[in-house]
């Protein structure tokens, strides 16, 4: 292949089809299994990523159908108590780590890249590490419930319960571990979108041009730093606890029960916030496509989501208010409880002025932001009500806090998540999502959440706890449950349509084109689906919408190599070309020592040796990770002599 | 296709660059940021349960040893000498120089994996004797953990610079490498102070 840069002139159609064949070598993968196993393009590996993280949401979402199942009656004897504890627990478990944060995730390593006008995602290999990791750590919890050793202590596992003394057996470590798998998972995925937007951004694509989708996966990303650690090392406690004895959580050597509760917390309030930002940013592109109109307020929209950022670690103990909180410190997390309503009521203002002055399309993806709204401001209403204590004292641990929390997660996070899946399937696949099917799905997904979870506040204010597997029939409870049943039923359906719709369109859906929405950020402007170099062309950004305001001759960057893998990397506040960075090739040694991390923990649940094996496992596998072989050699030789 | 212009040159650009300016740096500073929060949480969990304790240590147990711990903060302030002498010389580009004080500053991280061992039996206490011990443990075995991998990563660096499959971007891996040690050093003062010291005077 040719490493003459191309000629600095104006492009004739002949240049750009021999670009595309350079490029389209210096970014071929392997065929077949191989090149499964080994990928590093940020597309392959996001559309795992997602793909994955929705069979861990219907696995999820099983578990909540068995549940409502056994709920649906009083004393019901469909499940047993056991067997109950494990399913709450496995659900929550998955919900919240196998599938919200990991699907968040995903769809910034999917489409960060693209939005920026980036080739591929920061440190490729490591966006590869992180995905095998976070499969081994789902695949390691199914394989305890399958085998009768789901975790059952629900999803915090609140210790002295979740303890040595009152869990032995394997249960709890499986979740701890699986917790641990994620974690890292998370955290390289942070790394790498921090990175990716930091120095992977097209030329004059300054921080205050970014797309908002790009502005929210950068805070969660930050809050996925500084949150995700504490619920590694409070994992990584809970399994020294119970493996050698150590005494963290346990009050008769000194341990403090609440030692877990502040430590899980401060992780778990934070998780929240990791879920619902990046959904605010879809919303945000989503209202923008659909009503033609750059957002209303972008620099308060930008501040609002930094702000949420920032609040979203100063209310962990409002989850604690029930274990005795200091009465100024009640005072001070109410307070902070209450603000968050301020950059959510601003951004919601400020789409809501962008609506008003756009002329909205009323498609799939918009019907799912209008769906977002209700839900979450129904969910955003009874967060201000437990935020203040005498009322949470009252609701705490019933089916008002099921209620709400499912309102904010489900309406907060997945409805905006469906939207914006109507939104970039037509990128992901090159075909568009079928527009009936998808307002069946709406419909059935609106009515079956509100069928389902209404009925739960006034169940919990009733007095019904929750994680009780069954109730009697004098309680009054049946009528409410059997409705809400009915409503999980509605929402398995809705998932069903959707799956059938997704299943449809990617093979018969109507041609989508670069364009379909006529939107207006830069994953628009490559082809649909993205060929695996992202863009021929690394374009120069020029304002806010380079898609709406584009010039005839799009200006664009030359010079870059075109036989191997070299990206431009820009600098951080102005977006200015700084440097030539080659990324990396595919490779299998990603994968590998996703094993090896996966060895040392699964045995660490075992065994402390554990440690020494897992240890020189991982050394092995990263001296072959650092080394460099030969064609890496010679491609890097090459280009630092150009 | 679309009318493209060529609007910027990128052929002229640097391959190698260092500090902020390098990709390596910022997947360090990165994993700075995670394993910094991951010792502030250690030492929150520290200050936590000693509330639950009348005496610090608990009663019947020696306090830490200073000894070996205070040899290894003197050792660390002085190999921070060959670790800047070798960011010196990668940042000048001069090989020889940066292989040589690299060689220099993997003794002396040897040398302080070895006195670690020294400190953990230094802290007079079993981390399954009660949480006291739990905690003081996992403090100074988090930061043994960063202490092993920083040592691996300086040898695997080293090997490459003495191989034939060296090339100019390891020269700015290189001063990643000696980043992370000053984040080491930086870290385990206060862990020091801390674990070994504040039972004298708090």
């Amino acid at each position: 292949m040719s490493a003459q840069p191309l000629p600095h002139r104006d492009h004739t159609p002949a240049d750009e089809d021999r670009l595309r064949r350079e490029l389209e070598h210096a970014y071929r993968e392997h065929t077949g299994l191989w090149g499964w196993l080994t990928t590093v393009d940020h597309k392959s590996i996001g559309k795992r990523y997602i793909v994955t993280a929705i069979i861990f949401f219907i696995l999820g979402g099983l578990n909540a159908a068995l549940m409502r199942l056994q709920l649906s009656r009083p004393e019901n004897n469909l499940v047993g108590p056991d067997l109950y504890n494990q399913l709450f627990t496995v659900h929550g478990t998955t919900m919240m780590f196998l599938f919200a944060v990991p699907v968040m995730n995903a769809m910034g390593i999917y489409f960060v890249p693209l939005m920026v006008g980036a080739r591929n995602i920061a440190y490729p290999r490591l966006n590869a590490f992180g995905y095998w990791v976070y499969l081994i750590g789902g695949l390691l919890l199914y394989a305890g419930l399958f085998t009768n050793t789901g975790p059952d202590t629900g999803w915090f596992s609140y210790v002295p319960l979740a303890g040595p003394e009152f869990s032995p057996g394997k249960r709890v470590d499986i979740f701890a571990q699986t917790v641990t798998f994620t974690e890292i998972a998370a955290l390289v995925a942070a790394v790498e979108i921090i990175v990716t937007i930091f120095k992977h951004r097209a030329p004059g694509m300054t921080l205050g041009r970014m797309p908002l989708f790009v502005w929210a996966q950068l805070v969660t990303s930050f809050m996925i730093l500084f949150a995700m650690p504490w619920v590694a090392t409070a994992s990584i406690m809970l399994a020294m606890d119970r493996l050698i004895a150590t005494h963290f959580f346990n009050p008769a050597e000194g341990g403090d029960t609440l030692l877990w509760q502040h430590l899980f917390w401060f992780f778990g309030h934070p998780e929240v916030y990791i879920i619902f930002v990046p959904a605010l940013g879809m919303v945000s592109q989503i209202v923008t496509a659909f009503t033609r109109r750059e957002i209303f307020g972008y620099p308060v929209m930008v501040l609002s989501l930094i702000m949420t950022g920032f609040l979203g670690f100063g209310l962990w103990v409002h989850h604690m208010f029930a274990t005795g909180v200091p009465q100024m410190a009640q005072s001070f997390f109410t307070a902070a409880s209450m603000m968050i309503a301020i950059p959510s009521g601003v951004q919601i203002f400020c789409w809501i002025a962008t609506i008003w002055a756009g002329r909205p399309r009323f498609s799939v993806a918009f019907l799912f932001v209008l769906g977002f709204v209700v839900l979450f401001i129904i969910g955003g209403f009874t967060g201000v009500m437990i935020a203040s204590v005498p009322f949470d004292r009252q609701a705490h641990d019933t089916y008002f806090i099921v209620a709400h929390l499912h309102y904010v997660l489900i309406g907060g996070a997945v409805a905006p998540l469906f939207g914006a899946f109507y939104y970039w399937f037509p990128k992901l696949t090159g075909r568009l999502l079928s527009e009936k099917l998808g307002r069946w799905h709406f419909a059935l997904f609106f009515i079956g959440v509100n069928l389902t979870f209404f009925p739960m506040h006034q169940l919990g204010l009733d007095g019904m706890t929750r994680r009780v597997y069954t109730y009697l029939a004098g309680t009054g409870w049946g009528d409410l449950n059997l409705l809400a049943s009915i409503g999980a039923v509605t929402i398995a359906a809705s998932v069903g349509v959707f799956l059938i719709n997704v299943i449809r369109s990617a093979a018969r859906g109507l041609r989508a084109g670069d364009n379909p929405w006529e939107a207006e950020t830069l994953e628009w402007a490559t082809s649909s689906p993205p060929p695996s170099y992202n863009f021929p062309y690394i374009p120069v950004v020029q304002s806010r919408s380079p898609l709406w305001n584009r010039p005839p001759d799009i200006p664009v960057v030359t010079g870059l190599r075109t036989d191997m893998r070299e990206v431009l990397i820009t600098t951080l506040l102005d977006a200015r070309p700084d440097s030539r960075h080659r990324h990396p090739n595919a490779s299998i040694t990603p994968l590998l020592t996703a094993v090896a991390t996966g060895v040392t923990f699964i045995m660490l649940i075992f065994t402390p040796w554990g440690l020494p094996v897992g240890g020189a496992l991982l050394t092995v596998a990263c001296v072959v990770w650092g080394w460099p072989n030969r064609k890496e050699y010679e491609e890097q030789k090459l280009q630092e002599s150009s | 296709m679309t009318a493209v212009r060529p609007a910027l040159d990128a052929s002229t650009l640097p391959t190698t660059t260092f500090s902020h300016r390098s990709l390596a740096w910022w997947g360090t500073v990165g994993f700075m940021a995670i394993e910094g929060t991951t010792l502030f949480i250690a030492v929150v969990a520290y200050f936590y349960l000693r509330r639950n304790f009348a005496a610090w240590p608990p009663e019947h147990i020696l306090r830490p040893d200073l000894f070996w711990p205070t040899v290894q903060v003197i050792l660390l302030l002085a190999s921070l000498v060959p670790v800047v002498l070798a960011d010196r010389a990668a940042y000048r580009i001069d090989v020889p120089r940066l292989r040589r004080w690299l060689l220099v500053a993997l003794g002396f991280e040897i040398v302080a994996v070895v006195i670690r061992w020294q400190e953990f039996l230094a802290l007079n206490v079993r981390w399954d004797t009660n949480a006291y011990g739990s905690v003081v443990w996992t403090l100074v075995g988090f930061h043994t953990t960063l202490l092993l991998v920083d040592v691996l990563e300086t040898a695997v660096l080293l090997g490459i610079l003495y191989s034939k499959r060296r090339l100019e971007r390891h020269i700015s891996d290189a001063t990643d490498v000696t980043f992370y040690w000053y984040f080491l050093v930086a870290t385990w003062i206060p862990l020091y102070v801390i674990v070994y010291l504040s039972p004298r005077f708090m």
